[in-house]
């Protein structure tokens, strides 16, 4: 369209790098983390992380950082620290102001924790009860750090250990999977509006003789845009896929809002000692749809796991395009039928509510929204239309020659 | 604007059109006053200052502020009862090309803006229902013009409409032809689906060869239901055509105001038609195929458009290769698609519950949105929530999981993730955080030993995790 109207010139004056924004999903699922105790820790895996973190900022002095926690029961801010935190660090500060005076407690100013998590050699109850041992690091070590590096670092960290020190043995057990769901929404508003708002800072650059309105199609149509800010999710998963089944919906939703808006979705896979096949079908179509890298990682050691961060996901969408990407070339579109969760190549699909079913069900009945549909014929043989014979007349006169021929016959 | 006589002037050669093109005509005249009363009664409204009054401040952002987000608002509030739509859409789109397009009231002119956002139109209605098809119909010489074919792909009906964008509209619209090839092409749509035609009409007139009413009838007896877009004045013919092939509900005739309202009439067609028990298309269960991606490692050609490719689809029942979906086997016409496309589908069967607006009196429960982390404007004291309206709390809360949320996450959510922030991030800790907020107040209210002990419980927590 910008060709069309002449302002195409206009927009290729800056060649300055577009700063990029990474939403970074962490899965801090316990329960899997537990199980990969043995060869990656959690705390190696965050000191992993951020040295990627770190590594991306460093590669544009505006690149931004998000970090989101997809945890067992809730998904949650790790930073920039989320609002409700804050809310609560003020309003606990104004209640310890309250109670012992102008004291300012040494808690709310948290130097850098670190977290560590021992796998469960000693056996609960339930086997998953996690330990947490949060040694205070002195301050002093960091106060010579690149500041943004710094900051990422302990707001991270900080509100890492907090989640996790606030997650009891109910939470764990009452829900084994990850909230991918939510993380994905949480990083997709985050990522809106650092959009709006560089959108605004950088002067409105994108305002083309169709100054569109703020309604889905043309926003899609914005992040086209070369002046807009790069933005990317990276998932790293630990948690097996078929827990995911029940936010099958918003999972595909955000996917969705993903691929409109352009935003690949990067997927590093660490696999589970114990189920080593657990591949995430819907990650993996996740990444597939919106053309992001995915990539299982073969083991889980911590080097390796850093290696695989900065080799394969650190390169921005600008860059990519002279890169050769892993790409997967077996990704699953089979769909599983709602009625005995079975894999089909052809299934039945209702035209009311799209349910999908291996069989026709019985009576015809949707078995989702109960209306009754017409079957069709489905699955039967296929009619045979009889061979006509080729000549009708000497047919008939064949046959009433038959006629006039006796039978032979007991009778 | 022009005159409707001109119009009339124009279409002199069809002397055989007779009464419904002189009817047609004076229901121009008709609805014209009625436009030109709506005309003077929305300046009225534009009168925007009136509303501004300044802050406490001395300024007015406050007051702009809140109307803008009144504007975003009421983009926004849709119904969302879950309803029973038709998600497989057999749609032709007629456009008209007649000279009446060259009017220029719709800037650039009404021709240019028409196929730019028949262009977007296109690749939303595909993004919403990506198992339906779409045809494009011209009206144009009196002639009904096929633009593109019916089927599923964006790219075809967005190539055929740039090839327009170089020509010139000419001559005079005919509903009739336009509605009688659209009728034929979705003659061998399938009953279990919708069949709709969607209507842009430029000109305040129409230039038959016979009788447009049989043609109304011939649409309604095909269930086919019509929605229409005026460009310039309601016209009687169209009204009846909405009326009749809708039941007799005419709110599918619209009249549009300027280019934004356009567009939004346009985006609003996107979205799958609402089945009721009279318009309800017979349900059946479709056989469908959920093919596999291959790659190759040497080319071969795809069935449908025979070029080499080393990826596609094959086939689930005759292994035949498609390039890309969803398509229909061109062997043997099995619908082929992803099991991604019907999810792509189900935020209409399950919308999202529209967020209320936030009085001041519950403001004080949030300060950043939820999901953005956007701060929020402080709560005022309570003798000024009065002269500052609802919505300017800024605050708009998800009835499901009361969490607070800005306008553009308001949006946002509703408008392109179809998820809710707060909701899908699971209630442990917002429930704690919300416990935490209620313990707070209560300690407000009942003194100072009910915080006392709050503190030592927090400590007590502090001291389980040390040593745990």
């Amino acid at each position: 369209m910008n060709a069309v109207d002449g302002s195409q010139h206009y927009e290729q004056s800056s060649s300055e790098q577009n700063p990029s924004l990474l939403t970074i999903i962490l899965d801090t699922n316990p329960v899997a983390w537990s199980l990969l105790s043995g060869t990656l820790s959690l705390s190696k895996a965050v000191a992993s992380l951020l040295v990627f973190i770190n590594a991306h900022l460093a590669c544009n002095y505006t690149n931004k950082v998000a970090v989101v926690a997809s945890h067992c029961h809730t998904a949650q801010w790790l930073y920039p620290t989320s609002a409700q935190q804050h809310l609560r660090n003020v309003r606990q500060a104004k209640r310890r102001l309250d109670d012992s005076g102008p004291i300012v407690n040494d808690q709310l100013s948290e130097p850098t924790k670190r977290v560590r998590i021992n796998g469960p050699k000693d056996d609960s109850t339930n086997g998953i009860k996690l330990k947490f041992n949060i040694v205070q690091r002195k301050p002093i070590a960091s106060s010579d750090k690149y500041r943004p590096f710094r900051v990422v670092e302990e707001e991270l960290l900080d509100n890492l250990s907090k989640l996790l020190s606030t997650t009891g043995p109910t939470g764990i057990s009452s829900n084994t999977s990850t909230m991918v769901a939510g993380a994905l929404t949480l990083a997709l508003s985050y990522i809106n509006r650092q959009n709006s708002a560089f959108a605004e800072s950088s002067g409105g650059a994108t305002n083309t003789a169709d100054s569109a309105p703020p309604n889905a199609s043309s926003r899609a149509a914005e992040t086209n845009d070369k002046n807009l800010l790069h933005s990317r999710i990276l998932i790293i998963s630990v948690s097996p896929s078929h827990d995911l089944a029940h936010q099958y919906i918003p999972i595909m939703n955000s996917i969705f809002a993903c691929q409109r808006l352009s935003i690949p979705i990067d997927i590093c896979q660490i696999p589970t000692p114990n189920a080593p096949s657990s591949s995430t079908v819907f990650l993996q179509q996740a990444s597939d749809a919106t053309k992001g890298v995915y990539i299982p990682l073969s083991n889980a050691t911590s080097g390796g796991l850093l290696q695989y961060l900065m080799m394969a996901f650190l390169p921005t969408q600008s860059s990519r395009i002279h890169l050769v990407l892993p790409t997967r070339i077996d990704v699953d579109f089979r769909a599983a039928c709602f009625c005995h969760r079975r894999v089909v190549d052809i299934g039945f699909v209702c035209s009311i509510c799209l349910s999908i079913f291996c069989n026709p069900p019985e009576n015809g009945d949707c078995l989702t929204c109960g209306t009754h549909l017409e079957l069709g014929d489905y699955g039967g043989r296929p009619m045979v239309v009889p061979r006509q014979k080729k000549r009708k007349k000497p047919r008939s006169t064949l046959d009433q020659s038959r006629v006039s021929t006796p039978t032979p016959g007991p009778a | 604007m022009v005159s409707d006589e001109d119009y009339v002037g124009g279409s002199d050669d069809d002397v055989d059109i007779g009464a419904s093109s002189s009817r047609d005509a004076l229901a121009g005249t008709r609805s014209k006053s009625t436009r030109a009363n709506k005309e003077s009664s929305g300046f009225e409204v534009t009168r925007t200052w009136e509303n501004l009054t300044e802050g406490a401040d001395g300024t007015i952002t406050g007051a702009v502020e809140g109307l803008l987000q009144a504007g975003k608002r009421q983009r926004l509030l849709k119904d969302t009862t879950p309803l029973q739509r038709g998600i497989i859409r057999h749609v032709i789109l007629i456009l008209d090309l007649s000279v009446a397009m060259q009017e220029k009231d719709l800037r650039p002119t009404r021709y240019h803006l028409t196929i730019r956002y028949a262009s977007s139109f296109v690749s939303e209605f595909f993004e919403q229902n990506p198992i339906s098809q779409l045809g494009i119909i011209g009206m144009r010489d009196g002639l009904a013009v096929r633009i593109s074919t019916m089927s599923g792909n964006p790219n075809d009906h967005i190539s055929s409409l740039h090839e327009l964008r170089k020509q010139e509209p000419r001559g005079q619209p005919s509903l009739e032809n336009a509605l009688e090839m659209a009728r034929a092409s979705l003659f061998h749509a399938p009953t279990h689906g919708t069949r709709e035609v969607l209507l842009v009409f430029g000109a305040l007139h129409t230039a038959d060869p016979g009788d447009v009413h049989l043609t109304i009838a011939s649409l309604v007896k095909d269930k086919i239901r019509a929605r229409v877009i005026g460009l310039a004045a309601q016209v009687a013919i169209c009204a009846e055509l909405v009326a009749k092939t809708n039941n007799g509900d005419r709110s599918n005739y619209t009249i549009v105001l300027d280019e934004q309202h356009f567009r939004e009439l346009m985006m609003e067609l996107t979205t799958p038609p609402i089945t009721s028990a009279q318009t309800k298309s017979s349900s059946s269960l479709l056989m469908m195929g959920f093919p596999s991606r291959t790659v190759e490692t040497h080319p071969s050609l795809c069935a449908c458009h025979s070029r080499p490719s080393r990826e596609g689809y094959l086939c689930s029942r005759c292994g035949s290769k498609v390039c890309s979906l969803p398509a229909e086997c061109p062997a043997c016409g099995l619908t082929l698609i992803l099991s991604t496309h019907l999810a792509r589908s189900y935020h209409h069967l399950f919308p999202l519950v529209n967020w209320l607006e936030v009085h001041w009196a519950d403001a004080w429960r949030s300060s950043h949105c939820f999901a953005c982390g956007r701060p929020f404007p402080d709560v005022p004291p309570s003798e000024r929530w009065g002269d500052e309206g609802e919505g300017l709390s800024g605050r708009y809360e998800c009835t499901v999981c009361s969490r607070h949320f800005c306008i553009d996450c308001d949006l946002f959510a509703h408008e392109v993730v179809h998820n809710c922030p707060g909701c899908q991030s699971g209630r442990g800790v917002g429930d704690a955080a919300k416990g935490d907020i209620e313990r707070g107040v209560d300690a407000v209210m009942e003194g100072r030993e009910e915080r006392a002990g709050l503190a030592t419980n927090g400590n007590a927590k502090g001291d389980k995790m040390d040593t745990g």
